[in-house]
């Protein structure tokens, strides 16, 4: 289908003018941190022969623009250098913490968007009660609350007082797993898993859930939904088959947007429950000034956000029939 | 996306080229006849009336140590009459700093807001009104803000320029503005065609004219909705920075507050009587503008409300 | 007994500016297989009162009086499930926006055989068969079935809709406006296989429309509605031949195909009243040339006048000479859109 394939070549193009962007964006605000990025790793009493050592092997003697050059290519193929610190290559680190942060959100997102869109088919179902009166405030309740806070509450109770869940990190200390999956696959993962997750979706469902409802309140006036009506379809068919189901479709591109905003968002959730992810290792690099782990985490994170934003337009025209004639 | 479909869908009472005067009655209008907007507007004249009256009513200055009779720090105390909701482990008063981190909310929240909604009503005025290249450019600049973590950013710029609420506050602005430019440009795009603002144009008015005595009047009950929630976005953010450990470090904060009784492990010692009511607070301040959001919303589009 | 029976029926919305009663008191009947046109300008109570024999009116409005008897069963005293069950069953609607009433994220033809399995308890397999056959019934192909909404013209749309409306053969089929969005040629193919289906099926056809000349190539007995008001009914080619309500000879001198194409045509001057306060008289007086003192104070109500029509005029006695001024007199009223008719008006009363 032509339309259906300029309009993803259009916003394919859109996507990768951002993602340079971004890349540059993040290359000129590392570069122009006070001082050269050395600074914080240089110990003074260095002699000049090893700063000048130090400085070329980071690339960093080069004109800038050459520097840029290098940087550029260095991301096209993954390559972020070493951790100023651990001496890791920093490509290694990434690989460690970015399938925890995955699984974190997923899971977060799933349930979020699994309570989000039943919740709020029923919020739009019951509107005018006081399902509808309290629901809402509710769940404006849950997006005002800081993360973190709720987070926090979440420690004292569950953790603390009533001994349910550890308090921090993925796996308890000691312990080994042959396999990444095996590890995911563990008990005490999930264990681990399971209070930042709820924390999370406990934030994350607001937006689904408001979403549907308003879009369900929005179908609910359609012409096509009277028609079933005057056919004498049974309310619960028109409810679930007819109305949720086209409300849906903006929640389906909304899930994917959730992806990304959520693995930027995911900072606060994985700092307050030590969860070893991109998010947290993003604050810890940028406090420790420790750039390339900063610059590499973060450039992840925009990444994932930037392909999710074009899969959430992928899929909407995936699934509503129309899209692709009206889009025009 | 669906933002812009719905100020394409528009409210009747934009029909007639309204004035800035208008625009601000809406505002009452709002709170007259949405409980839940009232009830937002009279938690900002409460939070207001604490953060100016903070110095008075504060039995302590937030950042003493407070000490025993017997000479010892009174550090960790649980509430008592001297200390409504107890102390932190350094011996500060917590009431004390729960309501001097009203004025840093207050202030973080209504300026950010402020400069999201004035940048992003520029932006959406300018190219909604001008299009072509101008629009073109002004547009892929909110994709990229759109492309912009939102947080991680704040994190590295705030770290960059220096921990400090004007940075902060800076920082917000400069990322923010995206929601309100695209759907305030959608808005001006319908506009500019009504037979109105043709006619001033017909007139003579000039384009800045046009564009700020005949437009903007019309989609500024659009930016306070988009104010009204950055408000709240703004607090929550804020409170996330100081979280972050990234904050302002000679500020009481409420996320600065809920930094502290993290790092110093209050919640393992169960001091609910610390941690709970700043987070309370922020829960509510953010509130407020939803609500207050929430009950533009209503008035701007009928067709969510309850019928 | 005729078909359906509509007793004094009314109908209120509730709005901003108060309540407005869209339908007045209508009273109306439809035989068994004819079919009944009913005529008026739009916002006239037409649709509402068609979605309100089946009871299916949007959230603000209320049946608030009268009765709706299907085959001697008063369907307004029913509960929501024995309703429900004469929903389709025997009264099938095609609605005014049909081409906005099919679910755009399904296939026709499973909206088709949905309806048929959960209304008429058909078997998968027979739905199926049933569809392709509904579908060559309004001149469809039966590949079709498998297309989506927005695949399809707006008059394949229309017909698909006509053939839901068969699907579970109900002896009575609602059409409002079936053909308005369509463009011409296509109207007039819609509307004969309409007319074929009614006749080769028997149904009974309640067809509402603006275009009188809609009503007189395809029904055989006509209400016309104002203001929420039945004001003349009758079979097609006497009401049309010798109309006695002044409103249904504005309407007839308004449309080109009923009269000679030399004759002028000319529109009815002003608007319908506002139904948030109905007037007190006749609400066709501030629009009619030949209104009178007594029209102004005293509502007519809807009387026989002889050979089974009915007509709602106090002057529908002298229709045989009003018929014959009726072109003058509306060309004048349009002219001075003023009414000096006979000492007509006392001054005012045209809004």
């Amino acid at each position: 289908m032509p339309t259906r394939f300029s309009f993803l070549a259009s916003r394919l193009s859109q996507t990768v003018l951002v993602l340079w962007v971004v890349a540059t964006l993040l290359f000129l605000i590392f570069r122009l941190m006070p001082g050269n990025p050395l600074v914080a790793y240089i110990d003074p009493n260095f002699t000049a022969e090893v700063q000048q050592a130090l400085l070329r092997q980071f690339g960093l003697d080069q004109p800038l623009h050459v520097q840029y050059a290098v940087f550029l290519s260095n991301l096209v193929r993954g390559e972020f250098g070493r951790s100023f610190f651990s001496r890791e290559p920093v490509s290694q680190v990434m690989w460690q913490v970015l399938p925890n942060t995955l699984v974190l959100t997923l899971s977060a997102l799933l349930l979020a968007y699994a309570v989000g869109v039943v919740g709020g088919a029923l919020l739009a179902a019951r509107r005018g009660t006081w399902a509808e009166a309290w629901g809402i405030p509710a769940v404006l309740a849950t997006r005002a609350a800081p993360e973190f806070w709720v987070g926090m509450l979440a420690l004292a109770l569950f953790s603390f007082t009533l001994n349910w869940f550890p308090s921090s990190g993925a796996t308890s200390p000691g312990s080994a797993y042959s396999t990444w999956w095996a590890q995911v696959a563990s008990w005490d993962f999930l264990r681990h898993l399971t209070l930042p997750a709820l924390t999370l979706a406990l934030y994350l469902q607001g937006l689904p859930t408001l979403l549907m409802r308003s879009t369900m309140l929005e179908v609910m006036d359609e012409d096509f939904i009277t028609f079933c009506r005057m056919r004498g379809l049974p309310e619960r068919t028109i409810l679930l088959r007819h109305a949720a189901r086209n409300a849906l479709l903006p929640v389906v591109t909304a899930f994917a947007l959730g992806i990304g905003y959520s693995i930027g968002g995911n900072v606060i959730i994985e700092t307050v429950f030590s969860w070893p992810g991109l998010g947290r290792t993003l604050v810890r690099a940028v406090a420790a000034k420790d750039y390339p782990v900063a610059q590499a985490a973060f450039f992840l994170i925009a990444v994932v956000m930037i392909v999710m934003n074009f899969v959430a337009d992928l899929l909407y025209s995936l699934l509503d029939p129309r899209v692709s004639h009206e889009r025009q | 996306m669906s933002g812009s479909e719905r100020a394409a869908a528009l409210p009747q009472w934009t029909r007639a080229a309204a004035t800035w005067r208008d625009a601000l009655l809406v505002t009452w209008a709002v709170a007259r006849r949405d409980r839940f907007a009232l009830a937002g507007l009279i938690i900002y004249a409460v939070l207001l009336a604490v953060a100016l009256a903070a110095p008075a009513l504060a039995p302590y200055n937030p950042l003493d140590l407070n000490y025993r009779p017997d000479g010892d720090v009174a550090a960790n105390e649980a509430p008592s009459l001297s200390h409504w909701l107890g102390t932190t482990n350094l011996g500060r008063d917590v009431f004390s700093q729960v309501l001097f981190g009203t004025r840093v909310a207050l202030v973080v929240g209504f300026v950010a807001a402020f400069g999201v909604v004035v940048l992003g009503t520029l932006v959406g005025l300018v190219a909604g009104y001008y299009s072509g290249w101008v629009d073109t450019i002004l547009m892929r600049l909110a994709d990229v803000a759109f492309g912009i973590p939102f947080l991680p950013m704040a994190i590295v710029l705030v770290a960059f320029l220096g921990p400090s609420i004007w940075n902060t506050v800076l920082v917000m602005t400069l990322l923010l503005w995206r929601d309100t430019g695209r759907v305030i440009r959608a808005q001006v795009l319908s506009l500019r065609t009504r037979s109105y603002v043709e006619a001033a144009r017909v007139l003579g008015a000039s384009h800045v004219r046009t564009m700020f005595v005949h437009i903007a009047p019309n989609v500024l009950p659009l930016s306070f909705l988009y104010g009204s929630l950055a408000v709240g976005w703004a607090i929550l953010t804020e409170a996330s920075i100081s979280f972050l450990g990234f904050g302002d470090p000679n500020v009481i904060s409420w996320g600065f507050m809920l930094q502290d009784a993290y790092n110093s492990q209050a919640m393992a010692r169960h001091a609910f009587y610390w941690f709970v009511p700043p987070g309370l607070c922020i829960m509510l301040a953010v509130m407020a503008g939803f609500f207050i959001g929430r009950g533009y919303e209503e008035l701007l589009f009928p067709r969510l409300r309850r019928r | 007994m005729p078909l359906l029976e509509i007793e004094n029926l009314t109908v209120q919305y509730h709005t901003l500016h108060g309540a407005v009663q869209a339908v007045r008191g209508v009273t109306l009947s439809i035989e068994r297989g004819r079919a009944l046109g009913l005529v008026g300008e739009s916002g006239c109570g037409k649709t509402t009162l068609a979605r309100a024999l089946i009871n299916v009116l949007s959230r603000n409005a209320a049946i608030t009086g009268g009765a709706v008897r299907f085959d001697g069963v008063d369907l307004l005293q029913l509960s929501g499930e024995a309703l429900n069950d004469y929903r389709w069953r025997r009264i099938g609607l095609v609605p005014q926006a049909a081409m906005d009433s099919l679910d755009p994220v399904y296939r026709v033809g499973d909206q088709l055989v949905e309806t048929m399995r959960l209304r008429g308890g058909l078997t998968p397999a027979e739905a199926r068969e049933r569809a392709a056959r509904l579908f060559a019934l309004v001149g469809l192909e039966p590949t079709r079935l498998r297309l989506y909404p927005h695949e399809l013209s707006g008059g394949m749309k229309q017909r698909v809709v006509i053939a839901m409306a068969l699907a579970l053969q109900p002896k009575l089929v609602i059409a409002d406006e079936p053909v308005t969005a369509l463009d011409v040629i296509v109207q007039h193919q819609v509307l004969r296989t309409m007319r074929e289906l009614q006749e080769t099926l028997s149904l009974s056809l309640l067809l509402i429309t603006h275009d009188i000349s809609v009503v007189a190539d395809l029904c055989d007995d006509v209400a016309v509605m104002y203001a929420g008001r039945i004001v003349e009914t009758g079979s097609v080619r006497e009401v049309f031949a010798a109309p006695q309500h002044p409103y249904t000879m504005g309407l007839r001198n308004a449309f080109p195909s009923l009269r000679a194409s030399s004759a002028r045509l000319v529109p009815i001057e002003g608007y319908p009243p506002d139904l948030a306060s109905p007037p007190n008289g006749c609400a066709f007086a501030p629009r009619c040339p030949f209104a009178v003192q007594r029209c102004w104070g005293d509502d007519p109500v809807l009387m026989p006048t002889g050979g089974g029509r009915l007509a709602a005029c106090h002057r529908a006695m002298e229709a045989d000479v009003l018929r014959i001024q009726a072109p003058q007199a509306f060309a004048r009223l349009e002219a001075t859109g003023s009414q000096a008719v006979e000492g007509g008006a006392p001054g005012g009363g045209i809004p």
